[in-house]
């Protein structure tokens, strides 16, 4: 296999396999809690927590694990630090967690963890992986903030919370529904991928 | 075999750590979680029953709760329930307090739900809960005009079965309050 | 009470479908949906593996974990019994029929990690329902789940011999075409009112 730089391992995630947008990983969580910048950027930051410190505890201990049971272990330390995320949230910030409601307990079925530990974790160094978990989030960060911005914007005039379209704009509730936020994604989606095409020509 | 009890050992041992790492998590966020409730409980209960001071819990069943308020003088000035349903989505937990007759309506808040946003999710909005303030128990709900009626709300456009999902889940916590009073 | 079952297993199935108004299990919808046979297969597939999961999660919930107050596990329970149900069924099937295997076996892997499954145990516990009512429940979001992947996998299918812009060519016009289907799928709800 070929050995990329670190800063490969943390540039990639961002753009060139950016999970939501090229990788298509954790779309039930993207489409579900952007209808608010708040709430997206609530649901990237548990996201980080729960992607860097399992691939940190997984990337530790993934030699001691055998091969048939890699699956469930890695599930097992992932539901761990979900729950814990969903705990810090209760206790802390109660008024983003009862936003996000049952979407936080589904980060552990988010395909962009456990397929990172699958895809990568599991068969590169320790610092690499961390790398790779920080680029990610970031990638995962700016889709989700982005698409809570547009639809918040377009849903109800507002940028986290505050009024930025005045009186004459009548909101576009489709937008906050859930039929705005798969047109919204796909369009990103082909956005970028024509961004991309074009770089590649020039 | 030899792998049969490594791959054992290997689960067991996580699963040992994670249930300790929770359970010593929750033990420490516990007092946290419980305290939120109490202070979005009691913030709720100033505002349906404006003027309360303290109030009393009595438990009526698991979802219900009847809360008794007293002013600064310690006059009985009304009582809420604290009570749960089922809205279009979801359980819907509303605060909904009554004069001391319980014949009026003083104000309702909504504490947790998860009605679509946009539509259903509207019962949060300031004009829709502040219309349950003053009617007249038992209550019902009227769509596209305004209410006549003094026993009537008026439904939210595109949400009608959130609305009438409020409507009932304020009616049966008054059945239950009446009850529980009368007692 | 037959008559909320009924009632549940239509909101499950068609005004709160679990992929177009919760947007779960959508990995299977970019990558199996190209085809409609592979879309009935992966839909009874995992139509059979959530109402089984309805039933266990069920059982965990309410026999376990509330009378013990154990909720915190909650999370880490459901997967592991999701984990260990698929592992189950695919070992059960292999061993009775190699026909049935040859049919659902590849797609079963996939199913753990779908957030379908794991969304309907987490979504069944919060609603309080019983027994028949959570089964129901898993019943009607499998068939809702079939449903949807099997009309987006047929409009793909059509799509390959349309003139789709380049980029929005694979999942971005997929998404939008979902998007579209959400809003025709939004005319069902007020009919089954809870």
């Amino acid at each position: 296999m070929k050995k990329h730089s670190l800063f490969y391992e943390f540039k990639k995630g961002l753009v060139a396999e950016n999970p939501v947008l090229v990788m298509l990983l954790g779309l039930c969580s993207t489409l579900a809690v952007s209808n608010k910048a708040i709430n997206s950027v609530a649901m990237a930051l548990a996201v980080f927590f729960v992607l860097f410190f399992s691939s940190l505890i997984i990337g530790i201990i993934k030699n001691l694990i055998p091969d048939q049971v890699r699956i469930p272990s890695f599930i097992l330390v992932i539901a761990t630090f979900v729950t814990l995320a969903d705990l810090f949230m209760k206790a802390k910030f109660p008024a983003i967690s009862k936003a996000l409601g049952p979407y936080i307990p589904l980060i552990v079925v988010n395909c962009i963890i456990l397929g990172r530990q699958e895809a990568f974790v599991s068969k590169n160094s320790l610092i690499a992986s961390l790398m790779d978990a920080i680029g990610m989030s970031l990638g995962y960060f700016w889709v989700i903030v982005l698409l809570g911005i547009v639809r918040e914007v377009l849903g109800f005039g507002t940028i986290f919370g505050y009024k930025v379209l005045g009186s004459w704009f009548k909101p576009w509730l489709v937008m906050v529904l859930p039929p705005g936020s798969f047109i919204t994604l796909g369009i990103f989606v082909g956005v970028l991928n024509w961004l991309r095409a074009k770089g590649g020509k020039a | 075999m030899k792998l049969g009890i490594k791959m054992i050992l290997v689960l067991t041992s996580i699963a040992l750590v994670s249930g300790l790492l929770l359970s010593y998590t929750y033990q420490s966020t516990k007092a946290d979680i419980e305290r939120n409730k109490e202070i979005e409980k009691e913030r709720a209960i100033k505002v349906v029953i404006p003027g309360t001071e303290r109030f009393e819990e009595k438990v009526i069943n698991v979802k219900n709760y009847l809360l008794v308020a007293y002013d600064k003088d310690d006059n009985l000035i009304g009582y809420a329930m604290l009570t749960e349903g089922t809205g279009f989505q979801g359980p819907i937990k509303l605060m909904v307090g009554f004069d001391t007759t319980l014949s009026k309506i003083t104000g309702m808040e909504v504490l947790e739900n998860v009605e679509t946003p946009g539509l259903g999710n509207r019962i949060v909005e300031d004009w829709f809960k502040k219309q349950f303030k003053g009617r007249l128990t038992p209550i019902g709900y009227v769509k596209g005009k305004k209410p006549e009626n003094p026993h009537n709300i008026q439904a939210i456009s595109g949400a009608t079965i959130s609305s009438r999902s409020v409507v009932k889940i304020v009616n049966d916590a008054w059945k239950l309050a009446k009850k529980e009073i009368k007692k | 009470m037959i008559q909320k079952a009924i009632i549940i297993f239509l909101a499950a199935a068609l005004t709160n479908n679990f992929v177009l108004t919760y947007f779960l299990g959508l990995c299977p919808f970019v990558g199996v949906s190209e085809r409609s046979s592979s879309a009935i297969g992966m839909g009874f597939a995992s139509t059979f593996v959530m109402t089984m999961t309805a039933v266990i999660a069920w059982i965990m919930d309410w026999l376990v974990l509330r009378p013990l107050h154990l909720e915190f596990l909650q999370t880490a329970v459901f997967i592991l019994v999701i984990a260990s149900l698929v592992q189950f069924v695919e070992m059960f099937i292999k061993k009775t029929s190699k026909e049935l295997y040859k049919a659902l076996g590849i797609y079963l892997p996939l199913i753990t990690t779908n957030c379908i499954v794991f969304g309907l145990a987490l979504i069944g516990s919060m609603k309080n329902y019983n027994l028949l009512e959570n089964i129901m429940l898993g019943f009607g979001a499998g068939m809702g789940f079939t449903l949807a992947l099997v009309l987006i996998a047929g409009i793909r299918e059509e799509l390959e011999f349309r003139n789709v812009p380049e980029p929005l060519k694979g999942a971005g016009i997929t998404l939008i075409v979902v998007g579209l289907m959400a809003l025709a799928f939004m005319g069902f709800s007020g009919m089954v009112t809870l």
